[in-house]
């Protein structure tokens, strides 16, 4: 089923290998090119149909295909993985902008929070996928209804994180704010919202990932372009080579967004790994 | 600034207690009923055991926490909240890790709405008294923690307060920094003449910076004594081998040992 799409870890553990020794990399690559191995040769000797479970080399053929089309032919992936991309692109920031204000608002107002809540709980809980119907109806079949869809997605995971970063702020800071008499905005601004960062990127690397789903859920509902679109053409005739090679494209996409991300966040947040040592060293 | 010919008492603290009440219901009360004074331009530092109300009593005094009752006199005026006119340094420097140590020490100005030239030469000259010059433009990770205390030192003072409060400032530094700490901070309280209200677990350091030492028994805290240590300034920091030195901290060390099993 579409939906049932994994969602990526929430947060992921510190330390990194990108510095570390080859061996895990090694280990990777030789798994991946042994199991592609086996998946080939398991087709052709089992006789599996290609409807079923098309060979890595179909697939591949079919992506470079895919790929060689311009961004104004419709038979591209280039023409539809653009659509998807802008869907994803104003999805994400639109979320996360209204997100993250309302986070600030709600941990800025006991009645702003009181008010709101409700609302967050109910939607929450609504398995948000259901309303993409809805968003055709009010938007259409255009791009609009498929950035409602991302968007509405991208704002729970950065909502709660952010507002989990702002209602957490360490108390030692907050009493340097308050020793200075400062206003409740002045905390904001200056250490509430820096200390939420690492927070409120987290819910950020979630609501990127949420934003794509939502595009590709909104085009399977009733879209004309987007990879979603694509891959409902590709398996209405069959072609489940194309199909791979759309979910191929899609995990590279979804790939790229993540490490831009992750990028991001470590150029912003620089004094993540480090904090520590300026926080407490009490005697 | 404050060259006034009398002292007028600058703050004053009439019958304080506090109660801090836990999540099971249960009441500690962390001060019974103190009162202080401190005077213009005074240094006066509290020992007393670990528990006894100390950080609560500073909390109050910078407006962090409320009293349970009593008063806080400023300049002869009630005060209820932190006040402008007040500098704190906490146990731990607190220092922002996202700002370079020149605005963490300009934040006070910053929240203030001081004027940013002038607030930038005076803590480019403070960090200059604290050793710190040359360092303005590095984050806090890149500092020992002594030089980090130091920046929160000089982020108390940015905005000229006429009080300083000092809750164990130099309590995570090794002996020798601490020694170090504490000529330094002779010195720009000599050049500031600041009001000090300091806390701290070593009876030396209490005795070599202050004007009065008060000892405080364990909790709830109450004054047991209020000592005045009277060596001439600027103290070199060998008065601490002297003998009138030692009576002093003995002094102190058989009051605190006399209400409490452990202590410093
Ligand atoms: N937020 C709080 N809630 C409940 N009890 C508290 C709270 N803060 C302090 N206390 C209690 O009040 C008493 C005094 O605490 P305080 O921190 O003022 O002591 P202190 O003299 O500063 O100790 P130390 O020298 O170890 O720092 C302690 O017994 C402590 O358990
Ligand atoms: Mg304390």
């Amino acid at each position: 089923m579409i939906t049932q799409s994994a969602p990526t870890p929430a947060r992921r553990p510190k330390t990194r290998f990108d510095d570390g020794p080859y061996l895990p990399l090694v280990l990777g690559t030789i798994s991946v090119v042994l199991c592609l191995l086996v998946w080939q040769l398991a087709v052709s000797w089992i006789g599996v149909p290609h409807y079923v479970l098309p060979e890595p080399l179909g697939v591949f053929h079919a992506l470079v295909d895919g790929l060689s089309g311009s961004v104004s032919d419709r038979g591209s992936f280039w023409y539809h993985l653009l659509d998807t991309f802008k869907t994803t692109a104003f999805g994400f920031l639109i979320g996360s902008a209204i997100g993250i204000a309302l986070a600030a608002l709600m941990s800025q107002s006991v009645y702003f929070h009181g008010i709101v809540f409700p609302y967050v709980v109910v939607l929450q809980s609504l398995p948000k996928i259901a309303i993409a119907p809805l968003f055709i109806i009010w938007f259409g079949y255009q791009i609009e209804s498929k950035i409602a869809m991302a968007a509405t997605l991208t704002v729970f995971p950065v909502l709660l994180n952010s507002l989990q970063g702002l209602t957490t702020t360490d108390s030692d800071r907050l009493e340097v704010m308050m020793a200075l008499k400062a206003t409740r905005w002045q905390t904001f601004w200056h250490v509430k919202l820096p200390s939420a960062l690492p927070l409120i990127f987290a819910g950020l690397n979630l609501g990127i990932v949420y934003a794509q789903l939502g595009a590709i859920v909104a085009e399977f509902v009733g879209a004309q372009k987007g990879m979603g679109v694509m891959m409902l053409q590709l398996q209405s005739v069959s072609d489940t080579a194309g199909v791979f090679a759309v979910l191929v494209v899609l995990a590279t996409t979804g790939y790229l967004l993540i490490t831009l991300m992750r990028t991001i966040h470590r150029h912003v947040i620089f004094w993540e790994n480090t904090a520590s040592k300026s926080k407490t060293q009490s005697g | 600034m404050n060259d006034m010919a009398e002292k007028p008492q600058l703050l004053k603290v009439v019958d304080l207690t506090k109660d801090y009440s836990t999540r099971s219901g249960v009441h500690v009360t962390a001060l019974p009923g103190v009162s202080m004074t401190l005077e213009d331009g005074e240094f006066v530092s509290v020992v007393g055991p670990s528990g006894c109300g100390k950080t609560t009593l500073l909390k109050i005094l910078a407006g962090i926490i409320q009293p349970t009752s009593g008063q806080v006199l400023y300049r002869g005026r009630h005060i209820t909240g932190a006040q402008r006119g007040m500098g704190v340094v906490f146990q731990s420097p607190v220092l922002m890790p996202w700002l370079k140590i020149i605005d963490n020490v300009l934040l006070p100005a910053k929240v203030i709405g001081l004027d940013r030239t002038a607030a930038r030469a005076t803590a480019m000259e403070l960090l200059e008294l604290v050793g710190l010059g040359g360092f303005e433009n590095k984050y806090p990770f890149e500092l020992s923690g002594g030089m980090q205390q130091r920046a929160s030192i000089v982020r108390s003072l940015v905005h000229d307060p006429a009080i300083l409060l000092m809750d164990e400032p130099f309590g995570a530094l090794d002996a020798l920094t601490r020694e170090h700490m504490n000529v330094e901070l002779q010195r720009i309280w000599l050049s500031r003449r600041k009001t000090v209200f300091f806390i701290t677990h070593s009876i030396s350091e209490a005795v070599y910076l202050s004007d009065r030492v008060l000892v405080m028994s364990a909790r709830p805290g109450r004054f047991i004594r209020d000592l005045r240590i009277s060596f001439p300034r600027p103290r070199d920091y060998d008065c601490t081998a002297t003998a009138e030195f030692g009576d002093y901290v003995k002094q102190i060390r058989q009051l605190l040992v006399r209400h409490e099993d452990h202590n410093s």
